[in-house]
């Protein structure tokens, strides 16, 4: 059965843009072993053949809508959660110093 | 009262908005189940606008903190959120608005839904009416209990496992999740694109059934969205059962060790048979049942940490910092989500990594094709599926945990299925066990909400389990 290490869980993390404490990543790991047990259960089922199920309903969409510009937001309304605005631009740490 | 009582009642239409309001402040210190309070003044101003006749007029209702609502703050109960405020109104908001309802507040969930005790809101735990010691149920604990309560008659949640189902078995009340495409999911803060839905709470069948008319429709800005007609849902739930064809769950139900609950059960299906339904035990294959949590766990987990790569810190929500936009980034997502949040994106992130797709998220969902394959095979010969929603009354804050295990692993976590294959399921309160309710799951075929009704209607007529309220003053 496939161990997932500390180091692993914490790459993981830093793709996910953030940090674990040690207790956290323990964490993971002992839930990672229930999680490996349980993926047995799906390994035994044949499913040979069987299209993946994405969505619960596969109608397909056969028709495309006007090509008209609708619910937009305004500039103030899409800055209005931003910590730091100037001239309708969110402002970020200077990269170049 | 319920919603038809409240509209039939001589108090001043203005009179239940505040009374509830009054009472969801007295009950708070108790349950913890808000986490924003509205002002109402000015909706009541506005509802001179509305009919009188609208469907909710007057009626005060409670919202999940994942509804968006523009300009008020809406957190989905994480820290990362704790400062947002929509700039939008999610379209349930506009449609419950326009049916005369007032928003009195915004209800603790588990944080982002990702869980099912909402223990893990950051607001703090919700507390169960029948028995503070006891969890709410999640992620709609909140909802869940200030309708249990009686503070309001109405409240939205959503549910993507479970998470209307399981808390209204818990909290004695009516919990519904239509159809998947039935209710517009636009301006719903998303947990799993293909899993989640809209749902609600009420007290009675009857309000159930026409909040439904009011919720259900079309909506462009939800692809998702449902051209399906909304029936006059109220009309058409007669509570008729005569001729019903009705699935009991076999592989739940002969789970049943309380001789309390069974014989609760056996009852109920007996006088469901007696009105001239066929009862009869079914089972499911119990390896694929068994496949519910993984299948569950790997899609949500998968879909969630996508969805919610776009909590930064930088274009909204709380911002930790101050070196880069990676540092504000990192520093934002490690202090502004919990660690079980961490825990479950780490989990997603394993699965969606080009190694083990194939092994993990595509097996998942193949499987899930099998597990709605052979709940269709059951439902292409009964009219409906049903099963107790749990296998006892809520369980005690301190037994609880929104960890993985292998214990109960069909009972516990079966009602996730009519996720997988987005048939309508509700809740329906029907028995006790050590004076806390337990419901009963109700699961009809697709876009068959008339059908599901009127087995809870004749359920509640039964029990006459209507408009039960535990005060917790």
């Amino acid at each position: 059965m496939e161990r997932l290490e500390k180091n692993d869980i914490q790459q993981l993390a830093k793709q996910l843009m953030f940090e674990l404490t040690e207790e956290e990543a323990q964490a993971i790991q002992t839930e990672f072993d229930v999680l490996q047990k349980q993926l047995q259960l799906l390994e035994e089922i044949d499913t040979e053949g069987v299209e993946e199920m994405v969505y619960p309903f596969e109608t397909p969409t056969s028709f495309l809508r006007e090509d008209e510009v609708e619910n937009v937001l305004s500039v103030e309304d899409a800055l209005k959660n931003a910590k730091r605005v100037k001239t309708d631009y969110i402002v970020l740490p200077k990269v170049v110093k | 009262m319920d919603m038809h009582m409240m509209k039939a009642s001589r108090i001043a239409t203005s009179e239940h908005a505040r009374i509830a309001v009054e009472k969801a402040h007295q009950v708070q210190p108790k349950l913890n189940a808000m986490v924003t309070f509205c002002d109402i003044e000015e909706q009541l101003e506005h509802l001179k606008e509305i009919p009188t006749d609208a469907k909710f007029y007057g009626v005060p209702i409670v919202l999940k903190d994942n509804v968006s609502t523009k300009g008020i703050r809406t957190t989905a109960s994480s820290r990362i959120l704790d400062d947002y405020v929509p700039v939008y109104d999610a379209e349930i908001v506009t449609r419950l608005r326009n049916a005369g309802a007032i928003i009195i507040g915004k209800s603790s969930m588990d944080e982002l839904g990702m869980g099912g005790t909402n223990l893990s809101a950051a607001t703090g735990p919700v507390y169960n009416p029948y028995d503070l010691s006891r969890i709410s149920g999640g992620s709609s604990g909140g909802s869940a209990v200030l309708v249990a309560s009686g503070v309001v008659p109405f409240a939205i949640g959503t549910d993507t496992g479970d998470s209307v189902r399981k808390p209204a078995s818990y909290n004695g009340i009516i919990g519904v999740k239509p159809t998947y495409g039935r209710i517009s999911r636009y301006g719903i803060i998303p947990y799993a694109s293909s899993l989640d839905h809209v749902g609600y709470f009420t007290r009675s069948v009857r309000d159930a059934a026409l909040a439904l008319e009011v919720l259900a429709g079309r909506d462009d800005r939800d692809m998702t969205s449902s051209y399906h007609e909304v029936e006059a849902f109220e009309s058409l739930t007669t509570g008729s059962i005569q001729g019903m064809k009705i699935a009991v769950l076999k592989n739940v139900s002969e789970m049943l060790i309380d001789g309390e609950l069974k014989q609760q059960t056996d009852d109920l299906l007996d006088k469901l048979r007696n009105q001239g339904a066929i009862v009869e035990e079914v089972s499911m294959k119990e390896m694929l049942l068994k496949a519910a949590l993984p299948v569950y766990f790997i899609i949500s987990n998968c879909e969630a940490t996508a969805n919610h790569s776009n909590l930064d810190g930088i274009r909204f929500g709380v911002q930790h910092g101050d070196q880069s936009y990676e540092d504000i980034m990192i520093q934002s997502r490690s202090q502004g989500f919990s660690s079980l949040i961490h825990k479950r994106f780490v989990i997603g992130s394993y699965g969606l990594s080009e190694e083990n797709q194939e092994r993990l998220l595509r097996k998942a969902q193949k499987v899930r094709r099998l597990i709605v394959e052979e709940l269709q095979r059951i439902l292409s010969e009964y009219d409906a599926i049903v099963a107790p929603a749990s296998l006892s009354g809520a369980p005690k804050i301190d037994d609880s945990a929104d960890q993985l295990s292998l214990e109960y692993l069909i009972a516990e976590n079966y009602m996730g299925i009519a996720n997988f294959s987005g048939y309508p399921s509700m809740t329906v309160p029907y028995a006790s066990v050590d004076h806390l309710p337990v419901g009963l799951n109700i699961t009809c075929r697709a876009f068959d909400e008339v059908t599901m009704f009127n087995l809870a209607l004749a359920i509640e007529d039964i029990t006459g389990l209507r408009d039960s309220i535990q005060e917790v003053l």
